[in-house]
């Protein structure tokens, strides 16, 4: 029997039940979300406040821009790189044999699910909880912050390194077996070239990240740009402020730039 | 690069036929210098000591060892910041991912003709992902006064930029065949977007929203830090006051509800490629 | 190709367009150019009169200009010289509403289908009536119960009817392209544009779709323009071929007069060096 029109046109499928629940279980969501909002009565001399940073991005001070000594944006911004810098090496040191262990390809499921709870646990402690505690084991200053961003950077260095793990051809492996090589031949042969861009690529992505996560420890007084920024902040010294925002965007820019170009070559070989 | 080549030229091998063949230089030796700098001068400069870590290390550990068994009785209390956390990042996720996406449009060169007005607002989303949402986090409360809005605020202009930047590279790749099909029977710029464009990149935009939604729970929990509301503030107070225990139990409950979301959001996003 | 309904008898509002206008002039083409911003020439002294019902084939080589010629029309390509008559109306003049207004007469058929593939074939067959719903209808994707009628019709008329809720992307090349074809058919052209329509098809579904353009032209009275590099099939369907080359008409006339010699002035002597490779 051949199917007209009408019939087809009653055949069409009801996705609209569907698709108005999940608009009003969203909907109902942000509505109950909003019941959190709170806010301060001084909101009055909000925009008073933000015309003052605005202004002050357009007048920073000079000579705490330019400045060279150790209370210097140039110093500070150098040393938020430094600790991003070894953060990063140091988390490395960290994630790649504990990747190595929560990788299902290499391990037996069991210890790769611990690991990866272990990670999971590792990334949910908030950033500052580890920068307090380390501020207890170093005192203040840069080298407490450089350990809290290896353990911040753990987590997603672990879990790009476990993709890369487990995306290896193994294919590879086995040509070399039937070469006749032995095991520490097949990973330096074998896995390592496979690994090593990607790997290096996740580096320069997560440096580029603790970067901008570095600026956090000064809050908490490990070091970096985040302490004379809160106290600027503090004083209503928006020149200050300003100041210290512009270099740490010009840095960020310039080394988003820089590890862009380099991972893309990583990429293309 | 050239430079190099120039100092190391390259060897040549020549082969029993005669033919020769080049190879530059690894620039592995260079790769090692430069790095063992940078390491020497980030470990001056940041006092990294491996002296201190020895000695000190294991008061990390004490700390760790006292959060656990973590003060159950103290839950109560615990209930309305992580409520607020997770409303906070549901919000701001929400609004972001939503203002994202006009300014995304106009970023993107297949879109908008004007080759000026897509590197500005390009530009737009670079300058606004360099700011740390913390610091984004202590601006906002400074304007919009201590409390979550401020935080809410600085999680919408997180996930802002970080989905913009997605959707507009997806909207670049998109095929642009269906656009030019609607263009041709009529139809307006907005309307060819929203109905040749938008199908394809739905689904990745979604799951992106999603995934920065994640994110941006635990983000949430460090913006009480500098007052902007949330598991951070009373997180911070029990730090300064030692009780590890309570510390312990506000931390047990936040990786429960990460790991309930993540779940969450890890089955939806399965479902939507 | 299956069990569609006769045109005519199912949709009397179509058939009466076979009717009207036929003989009059609905193209017309006075001394056009089209020169690209690098200096490429793309057309040159374009003079073409096109009368509505007409089935025309257009041939040529890559790059020749077949492409710029037909988006001409609709000016997806800008010419730069002359005067490009639409239903008297001169379309390089037009522009935003009334160019759409313009675009909503004529229809148009890609090489690659350009259809959405992630949704179903209604929906996409339904974007044709897009241009004429209000705002609100067209941001939601809610269309009313004629509209979709329509739709359903336009496929019944290609005969993919029973297709109509699968996803695009599960369909045969042949079935996309039909499904470009209802979307067409929906908007109610007057003109068709075929830009190399069965180039991605194999030669028997590409014989079903010129057997396609043919219905549709003879039973709706619809103008069929198609760009065509495989000679066979245009001199078989169409009553009268445009030639170009290098952007100019080399031949415009009835398709039975077309015989070798035409085809060396239009494809050059390379088709004989391609012939002799080939004996």
């Amino acid at each position: 029997m051949q199917l007209t029109v009408a019939e087809q046109l009653s055949h069409e499928p009801k996705y609209w039940r569907r698709e108005l629940a999940t608009i009003l279980v969203v909907l109902a969501l942000l509505v109950w979300s909003s019941s959190a909002v709170e806010m301060q009565q001084n909101a009055g001399n909000g925009f008073s406040v933000a015309g003052g940073i605005f202004r002050g991005i357009f007048h920073p001070t000079a000579s705490l821009l330019f400045g060279t000594g150790k209370n210097g944006v140039a110093y500070l911004l150098l040393e938020t790189m430094c600790i991003a810098f070894l953060g990063t090496l140091v988390g490395a040191v960290f994630a790649i044999p504990i990747s190595f262990l929560s990788a299902f390809n290499i391990v037996p499921k069991w210890i790769g699910i611990i690991g990866r709870v272990f990670i999971m646990a590792v990334r949910t402690i908030p950033a500052f909880v580890y920068g307090l505690m380390f501020i207890m084991v170093t005192g203040p200053g840069p080298f407490a912050g450089l350990l809290t961003m290896s353990l911040c950077s753990v987590g997603m260095l672990s879990k790009m390194f476990i993709e890369a793990i487990e995306d290896l051809d193994k294919g590879i492996l086995e040509s070399l077996d039937a070469q006749g090589c032995t095991f520490f031949q097949k990973i330096k042969y074998g896995i390592f070239p496979q690994l090593l861009p990607s790997f290096a690529s996740t580096l320069i992505y997560r440096f580029d990240m603790n970067l901008r996560d570095a600026t956090v420890l000064g809050l908490v007084g490990a070091g970096g740009i985040g302490a004379p920024l809160i106290f600027a902040m503090a004083s209503y010294r928006w020149n200050d402020v300003g100041a210290i925002l512009v270099g740490l965007i010009i840095l960020v820019l310039v080394v988003e730039w820089i590890s862009g170009k380099l991972r893309s070559k990583l990429m293309r070989g | 690069m050239q430079l190099y080549d120039r100092l190391f030229p390259p060897k040549t091998y020549t082969l029993s036929n005669g033919k020769s063949v080049s190879e530059k230089r690894s620039r592995a030796p260079l790769v090692w210098l430069v790095m063992i700098c940078f390491t020497a001068i980030s470990v001056r400069i940041t006092g990294f000591n491996f002296g201190v870590l020895f000695r000190r290390g294991s008061f990390f550990f004490v700390m760790l060892g006292d959060m656990f068994p973590p003060d159950f009785a103290y839950m109560e209390n615990v209930w309305k910041p992580l409520w607020d956390t997770i409303k906070m990042s549901l919000l701001g996720s929400a609004f972001g991912a939503l203002i994202c996406i006009p300014f995304a449009i106009l970023s993107s060169t297949n879109l908008v003709r004007n080759r000026l007005v897509t590197t500005i607002f390009k530009f737009l989303f670079s300058l606004v992902r360099t700011l740390p949402t913390l610091v984004a986090a202590l601006i906002a409360t400074y304007i919009f006064g201590l409390g979550t809005l401020a935080g809410t605020v600085a999680i919408t202009v997180f996930t802002f930029a970080y989905c913009g930047k997605i959707l507009y590279e997806n909207l670049e790749q998109a095929d642009m065949g269906p656009y030019e099909a609607l263009e041709a029977l009529g139809c307006r710029g907005i309307t060819c977007i929203n109905h040749a464009i938008f199908p394809q990149v739905l689904p990745t935009y979604l799951s992106t929203v999603l995934f920065c939604f994640e994110g941006n729970v635990r983000y949430a929990s460090i913006l009480g830090y500098v007052g902007a509301g949330g598991l951070g503030i009373i997180l911070n107070e029990k730090i300064g006051w030692r009780e590890y225990g309570k510390v312990g139990m506000i931390l047990l409950a936040l990786f429960a509800a990460v790991v309930a979301i993540e779940s969450l959001s890890q089955y939806l996003r399965s479902k939507l490629t | 190709m299956g069990n569609h309904a006769p045109l005519r008898k199912v949709i009397p509002s179509l058939s009466a367009k076979a009717d009207t206008n036929s003989g009059a002039i609905m193209i017309e083409f006075r001394h056009v150019g089209k020169v690209y911003p690098n200096g490429t020439i793309g057309l040159k002294e374009v003079n073409l009169k096109i009368k509505d019902g007409e089935f025309i084939a257009i041939i040529g080589r890559s790059g020749a200009g077949k492409s710029t010629l037909i988006r001409a029309i609709n000016k997806m390509h800008a010419v730069t010289s002359g005067e490009l008559l639409v239903d008297d109306v001169d379309v390089s003049k037009l522009e935003g509403k009334s160019l759409r207004r313009l675009r909503r007469k004529i229809g148009m058929i890609f090489q690659s289908f350009n259809l959405v593939t992630r949704t179903t074939v209604i929906k996409n067959v339904l974007t044709g009536f897009v241009p004429d719903l209000p705002w609100w209808r067209s941001l939601l994707g809610v269309y009313p119960q004629s509209c979709k009628v329509k739709a359903l019709e336009a496929l019944d008329k290609v005969g993919i009817l029973d297709k109509a809720y699968i996803r695009v992307d599960q369909l045969s090349g042949g079935q996309q392209q039909r499904v470009a074809l209802a979307r067409t058919l929906a908007q109610n052209p007057k003109v068709i544009l075929a830009d190399e329509p069965v180039a991605a098809l194999d030669p028997v579904t590409a014989k079903q779709v010129m057997d396609d353009f043919k219905r549709i032209n003879e039973e709706m009275g619809i103008t069929v323009l198609i760009n065509i590099h495989h000679v066979e099939l245009a001199l078989e369907y169409a009553h009268r071929v445009i030639g170009i080359r290098s952007g100019v008409i080399i031949y415009d006339g009835p398709s039975e007069k077309v015989d070798q010699k035409v085809l060396d002035s239009i494809y050059g002597p390379a088709q004989k060096e391609a012939d002799h490779a080939a004996v």
